[in-house]
């Protein structure tokens, strides 16, 4: 242990985030102590200790929130990986600075734009009168607008373009720092470009493919305006659910429990992930 | 007392510290990292104007001492002085020490006038001085003029200058050096030891200086202290550590050696092969006569001859180097377990026998070190 | 030598990558100077009137009012407190350090909702919900990651050894803060800063839980508006919204390297 002569600052720096911390612990045991309360109907003030609200979300409709939840998380990390991969790959290789400021301005830019403006801009996209449809009307392939809007895939789509941008960046950290003389290894040992990809490149970047599908997925889950303006009601998520139950019925006690449990499966889902992910990393081998 | 040349001067010669108030005593210090120790109980006294290396392969603990004199570290238990005050409890700010570090660590954002002046600033001394004593130094180290340039415009050796007139112009009680060479290239490095070490001996600051390369500390040491495994192995002049190592790391660490299989015959004086030969009193002590022990001899101790001459070992040639004024020959034979090295001297040495030759080695009649055997 | 076949494929898939993330905003900013006040393609006229009316609605300017307030909190509240918690984590040793670390960086996995809600019932509890502090306070919790991340990433870049050398040449713990650390650490304090301030005046999902009618932020305005409203001025308030984060992305980038910033440089 270090002495306190080492650490002049320790405790003026620590102090304040330890407040931060402490803040926020609160308000997650909050969420705790009403999740066991239950809900008296129009009163806000919770009622006694109960269990109820836990065993509510065995009803069908909120574990099919849960289904349906985990379901899109999945196809966009999925598909998320699919595009970013071939993105991050350009943006760390590419030999022109100006192309590569580029790269990296596009790919990073939607991540600072905020839920509302990009949820917005793909009810542009696939509304009914939107771009996609009237372009197809216009080239004359469909008669009738393609129903996107209030549906799982349309979700899906403005989800990746939500998670693309850090999923981007994580493969790309991963992607710069790989020692590129271990391609050149395997280039000189025979293999094609292909193989080199396949055997080389691709495992060494899996460190940064497992932190961007959990990042993704984590992202994903906690998305509200996507889900809630393009989802339209026709599609529940967790996150739906709690805004409804906390805003249209003023049940807290279940909104919490509902986020707990959401909390919880978040943290599963993560841990489960790095857990599977593990020997696949062991294998990538870093030294 | 306004210049550089004004820092206490030495009385003493090279080699014998002032033992009344040496420049720095370590008084049985010890420091541990979790369980690993990474010093046990050192003692160390720099005389006045003395330049004492530390001497040792990574993790011997020699960063570790350079550490607790500076005040980065805090010893686990004894005691340091510095000038005879003790200073193990004073902030690293406080010890009045200039240190140039490996990397140099010159301050990226500041000009080389910033650089040198910074502990003048922080010793709150006036600007008219400040510019006096920087151009001084900047004289000192053979850059007037660089002032106005960063840090990254200068070469590796112009940035070990200014790092070395950083920590000088503050008039440290102690210079402390950590592998301050090791980023320059080979023809850069003799030619900054040659300069170092006429600045150090022209001020007589008392320096300690950290390094793994034994032929950088043998020929800028007045002393050196040999470590390993965060002990003191030896403190000598570089003659006795290279003549009279006190164990068989020192033996081994400093210089190439040779070890032959031999047995005591007295406490100063082995058998190998049939040969009597003398060794340095010491080592031997602790073993008794007809003990089996092993003899150290150097590269240049050895010579060869033709195979059978009388007071010969049977060898033979299995590799040769050419080293330019010399070549080495690496023979093998029964009597030692690895291959034999054999400098000798003379352009024309390469050609004396070829790959495959049977020949003889003479061994030394005195001189050699003989140590029980080890690990 | 890649074979030319893979290199125009890979160049082929990126620029359809690149058009995926770009589409929206193209489709916003031709939606944007559509005349009709409803939405559909493609526009039969243009005019300037939606972002006259995005520009004067007085939600709007409500709204942007109090993010700038919140943003300007956030940001500064958020570099200084990330920063130094950055810096304590780099340089020294102390007991729970990875149990601080670890909650402070969970906000990056938690669900926004979550954080709102918990913050909206603790703000309930404890009498201060419904104010700029527990709006403030949310935005701190959910941009503190990406500060402290930023702030981290410089720490590393910095040897220790200089502050060693400043403290060798006499400086006390605070000088070598001032005259060393600072300095050299400015760059990822900017970055830092700004990617707060960017973060914090987006942010949505936790806002719509803890700010009230008074203390809405805009992207919360936006979602009210969007969902009363089916005309372009959302377009065109988005149109702008791009042009300057675009605008202040490139000029960190310029100045900043976000590469560096974001660790995606290639390390040789």
């Amino acid at each position: 242990m270090a002495q306190p002569a080492d650490r002049p600052f320790l405790r003026l720096f620590v102090t304040p985030s330890v407040l931060v911390a402490g803040g926020f612990i609160a308000s997650l045991a909050v969420i705790l102590q009403y999740s066991l309360r239950a809900h008296i109907p129009g009163e806000l003030e919770p009622g006694g200790f109960s269990l109820g609200n836990f065993t509510d979300m065995l009803k069908p409709l909120y574990a099919r929130a849960f289904v349906d939840t985990v379901l899109i998380c999945a196809e966009t990390a999925f598909f998320t990986l699919l595009l970013a991969y071939p993105l991050a790959f350009a943006l760390v290789r590419a030999k022109s600075p100006f192309l590569k400021s580029l790269l990296l301005v596009t790919a990073v830019t939607p991540l600072f734009l905020g839920e509302i403006v990009r949820t917005y801009s793909w009810i542009i996209v696939l509304g009914n009168t939107g771009f996609v449809n009237s372009v197809l009307r216009g080239l004359g392939l469909i008669d009738q607008p393609i129903q996107m809007m209030f549906t799982k895939f349309g979700v899906v789509v403005a989800l990746v373009h939500v998670t693309l941008p850090v999923m981007v960046i994580m493969l790309s950290a991963a992607i710069s720092h790989i020692d590129r003389d271990y391609e050149k290894a395997a280039a000189s040992l025979g293999a094609s470009p292909v193989r080199t990809f396949l055997t080389v490149t691709l495992p060494l970047s899996l460190p940064g493919i497992i932190a961007g599908v959990t990042t993704s997925f984590a992202w994903t889950f906690s998305a509200f305006a996507t889900p809630q303006l393009i989802g339209g009601g026709q599609v529940s998520t967790i996150s739906t659910l709690v805004y409804q139950l906390g805003f249209a019925n003023f049940n807290f006690p279940f909104a919490a429990a509902l986020s707990f449990a959401g909390l919880v499966f978040t943290i599963m889902v993560i841990a489960l992930l790095r857990r599977a992910a593990r020997p696949l990393e062991k294998m990538g081998g870093h030294a | 007392m306004n210049s550089l040349a004004d820092l206490p001067r030495t009385t003493d010669i090279a080699g014998q510290p002032n033992a009344a108030k040496p420049a720095v005593r370590i008084d049985g210090v010890s420091k541990a990292f979790g369980d690993v120790t990474a010093l046990h109980e050192a003692w160390l006294a720099v005389g006045r104007g003395e330049f004492l290396t530390l001497l040792g392969p990574s993790g011997c603990g020699k960063t570790t001492i350079l550490n607790l004199i500076a005040g980065f570290l805090e010893a686990d238990s004894g005691e340091i002085f510095l000038d005879g005050a003790p200073i193990t409890n004073d902030p690293a700010h406080k010890r009045q020490i200039g240190i140039v570090f490996q990397n140099y660590a010159l301050f990226p954002h500041m000009t080389v006038e910033k650089n040198v002046g910074y502990g003048l600033r922080m010793r709150g001394v006036d600007k008219t001085e400040i510019a006096r004593r920087v151009g001084e130094a900047l004289e000192l180290v053979k850059l007037p003029g660089y002032g106005g340039r960063r840090p990254r415009e200068l070469s590796g050796g112009q940035q070990q200058r200014i790092a070395l007139a950083r920590a000088l112009v503050i008039r440290p009680k102690v210079l402390l050096l950590d592998e301050p060479f090791s980023a320059l290239d080979k023809n850069l490095r003799s030619a900054m030891q040659v300069e170092l070490k006429e600045i150090q001996r022209s001020l007589g600051v008392s320096t300690v200086f950290v390094t793994h390369d034994q032929s950088e500390a043998l020929s800028m040491s007045d002393r050196i202290a040999v470590m390993s495994a965060g002990r003191i192995r030896q403190i000598a002049a570089p003659g006795e550590i290279y003549r009279a190592p006190a164990d068989r790391f020192v033996a081994s660490f400093v210089g190439d050696t040779n070890i032959f299989q031999a047995t005591r015959v007295s406490p100063t004086s082995v058998i190998v092969g049939g040969f009597l030969i003398d060794v340095m009193p010491g080592p031997l002590e602790g073993t008794i006569d007809g003990q089996e022990v092993e003899l150290f001899a150097r590269p240049e101790e050895l010579s060869l001859t033709s195979a059978g001459a009388p007071g010969t070992l049977p060898a033979e040639v299995v590799t040769k180097v050419y080293q330019g004024g010399y070549s080495d020959f690496y023979v093998t034979t029964p009597l030692a377990a690895e291959r034999v090295l054999v400098r000798i001297h003379g352009p024309a040495a390469l050609e004396l026998w070829p790959e495959g030759a049977k020949i003889g080695l003479v061994l030394p009649k005195t001189g050699a070190n003989a140590f029980p055997p080890g690990e | 030598m890649k074979t030319p076949l893979l290199t125009w494929l890979l160049r082929l898939v990126v620029m359809c990558v690149v058009g995926f993330l770009l589409l929206p905003a193209v489709v916003v900013f031709i939606a944007g100077f559509n005349d009709r006040a409803i939405l559909s393609f493609p526009p039969q006229s243009f005019s300037l009137r939606w972002f006259e009316r995005a520009l004067t609605y007085p939600d709007f300017r409500h709204g942007l009012r109090n993010a700038l307030i919140v943003m300007v909190w956030t940001s500064t509240i958020s570099i200084v407190v990330g920063a130094a918690f950055a810096y304590a984590l780099n340089r020294y040793e102390f007991r729970l350090k990875h149990t601080l670390e670890a909650i402070l960086m969970s906000p990056l996995m938690i669900p926004h909702f979550t954080i709102g809600l918990g913050l909206l019932m603790l703000g309930t509890q404890m009498g201060f919900a419904r104010t700029f502090g527990i709006v403030v306070f949310s935005h701190i919790v959910i941009v503190l990651p990406f500060v402290i991340r930023s702030v981290y990433i410089s720490m590393q870049n910095l040897d220790p050894r200089l502050e060693k050398a400043a403290t060798s040449l006499g400086a006390p713990p605070w000088r070598v803060l001032v005259t060393i650390v600072l300095p050299l650490l400015a760059p990822g304090l900017f970055s830092g800063w700004l990617f707060a301030a960017i973060l914090s005046f987006n942010e949505f999902t936790g806002s719509l839980f803890v700010t009230s009618q008074a203390t809405q932020t805009l992207p919360v305005a936006m979602y009210n508006y969007v969902r009363e409203y089916a005309d372009p001025t959302l377009a065109a308030l988005s149109t702008i919204y791009i042009v300057i984060t675009a605008t202040l992305l490139t000029i960190a980038n310029l100045y900043l390297g976000l590469g560096k910033v974001l660790n995606v440089e290639q390390s040789r």
